[in-house]
């Protein structure tokens, strides 16, 4: 033990308490979030933890004066969860920090201005990953992990907390943010609609007076809900504006929200450049992109067969599979201008044999039947404009601009 | 004797349960940076009007092989 004597102990012990307290009374947050932030594993505080494992009856320093007794409520849950993060017992950890965490929101509630916000911030990271380090020791035990949930819920108090009118609101999103990792952890992303209805129908409070880092944080979650609600223009707005905010030296944030954007404006008709691929290293949407600008179906199954794992796991699987159709409109005009080159004059008329021909070609074997179902598709979708002449087999194409561009809009559902 | 059924590898499934592997790095609390540069490079990237009837490409040019193998093109 690093202690040489039980003097040592006892000093390093209220020494903590003398900085909780001091800076409780100076509004120092500054001091105030150090002491409860376990994951820095900052020298002083480890030491305070060896001190109190040492120690052992910690109460009783508390109970010596008004001064920290009053606090008690706070700060003996934070000893306890401190000693047992040190001896890497995390269940017990994270039992006592969401008491000592209960305690600090109690306090916090009284305070009527906004000064505590960055140590609730600690608060509420720190409970969050907390509760995923203790869930891998229940689960590594055979037993079942709930720690990750029990914070959701106690985060959704600190939202409650904030949420109401008033200076404390600033610090609303921050906490949903916390909120949407860990629903996003456990799948019940059904959870953020309360929240995200909370901070967008407020007309007491500008989202745009929130700090820029929550609103990064936060658009990139809303706009991964939106990819999986199929609404391309929605989740466009929000990635594109994660895309512009985020901190340009935060590359792996960046990617993250191109991982998303990517397929959602390729769903718009909006390809990346190459460049924009290789420098994210996102070459899995490389050959997506090619197969739409060539129209070739092949590649684009190759693609989406080669990256499955990959594609649907972010779950923008459905969304790539969904490019299909603009493929197949891109190669219907690969072949009208093919044959606009050999015979202006019929050009617009597309024989659906021919079509055949261009799948098979592609190793898909479609009939003639199966192909006009494909056509009055496209025709269906505005991805082609024109009649479809059953009896010869004919698509007649509109002279007038035969093939719609998408212009940043979804395809017709 | 061997009866029972070896039991599955439910422990390893389970610490696998809860993952989102995109999950966004945390900013600093205090985390600051400049406005101007901001995610500009990044958002230029991007063509929207790359539809430009160019059928000179090799897969253009296979296709038209293709297609002018049988006569049926007129």
């Amino acid at each position: 033990m690093a202690y040489p004597s039980m003097g040592e102990a006892h000093r390093r012990i209220t020494d903590y308490l003398n900085n909780f307290s001091d800076a409780v009374s100076y509004q120092d947050v500054a001091s105030l979030a150090q002491l409860f932030s376990f994951s820095s594993n900052s020298p002083p505080l480890l030491s305070v933890a060896d001190a109190l494992n040492f120690f052992q009856d910690a109460n009783r320093l508390i109970k010596q004066s008004e001064k920290f007794s009053q606090y008690g409520e706070i700060l003996a849950p934070l000893f306890r969860s401190l000693q047992s993060y040190r001896t890497g017992n995390l269940v017990d950890a994270y039992h006592a920090f969401e008491k000592f965490a209960n305690a600090f929101i109690q306090e916090f509630r009284n305070w009527e201005s906004a000064w505590a916000l960055e140590a609730l911030y600690v608060i509420a990271y720190e409970i969050r990953v907390l509760a995923e380090r203790a869930d891998r020791e229940l689960a590594s035990n055979g037993k079942s992990p709930e720690k990750l949930k029990g914070a959701g819920s106690f985060l959704m108090k600190v939202f409650g907390v904030l949420a109401g009118k008033g200076p404390k609101r600033v610090g609303a999103l921050y906490v949903t943010c916390q909120l949407f990792k860990i629903y996003f952890k456990l799948g019940t992303v059904h959870l953020c609609r309360s929240v995200i209805r909370s901070i967008e129908t407020a007309r007491i409070f500008d989202f745009e007076e929130f700090p820029r880092r929550d609103k990064v944080t936060y658009m990139y979650y809303t706009g991964r809900l939106e990819v999986f609600n199929e609404n391309f223009p929605a989740a466009d707005h929000k990635l594109s504006y994660a895309l512009t905010h985020c901190n340009p030296l935060r590359e792996a944030n960046i990617r993250m929200i191109l991982k998303y954007l990517i397929p959602v404006k390729l769903s718009l008709g909006i390809l990346p450049e190459t460049s924009l691929l290789e420098k994210y290293n996102l070459l899995e949407y490389h050959n997506v992109v090619q197969a739409l600008k060539r129209g070739d179906l092949r590649l684009l199954r190759h693609a989406l067969q080669e990256h499955e794992d990959q594609f649907l796991r972010s779950g923008v699987y459905l969304v790539l599979e969904k490019l299909e159709l603009q493929v197949y409109q891109r190669l219907v005009k690969k072949i009208y201008f093919i044959q606009k080159q050999k015979d202006p004059s019929k050009a617009h008329q597309l024989k659906l044999e021919v079509i055949v021909k261009a799948l098979k070609w592609l190793e898909m074997d479609m009939d003639l039947d199966e192909v006009e179902c494909i056509m009055t598709i496209l025709i269906y979708k505005n991805l082609v404009k024109g009649y479809f002449a059953h009896k010869s087999k004919v698509v007649v194409l509109s002279k007038q601009d035969p093939f719609p561009k998408l212009n940043g809009k979804p395809v017709n559902s | 004797m061997a009866t029972e059924q070896p039991k599955p590898a439910t422990e390893e499934v389970k610490l696998d349960l809860f993952e989102d592997d995109d999950e966004f790095e945390e900013f600093e609390i205090n985390e600051e940076w400049d406005n101007k540069e901001e995610g500009k490079e990044a958002m230029q990237q991007w063509e929207d009007d790359w539809d430009d009837d160019d059928v000179t490409d090799d897969f253009s040019l296979q296709l038209r092989r293709e297609l002018e193998n049988n006569s049926e093109m007129k």
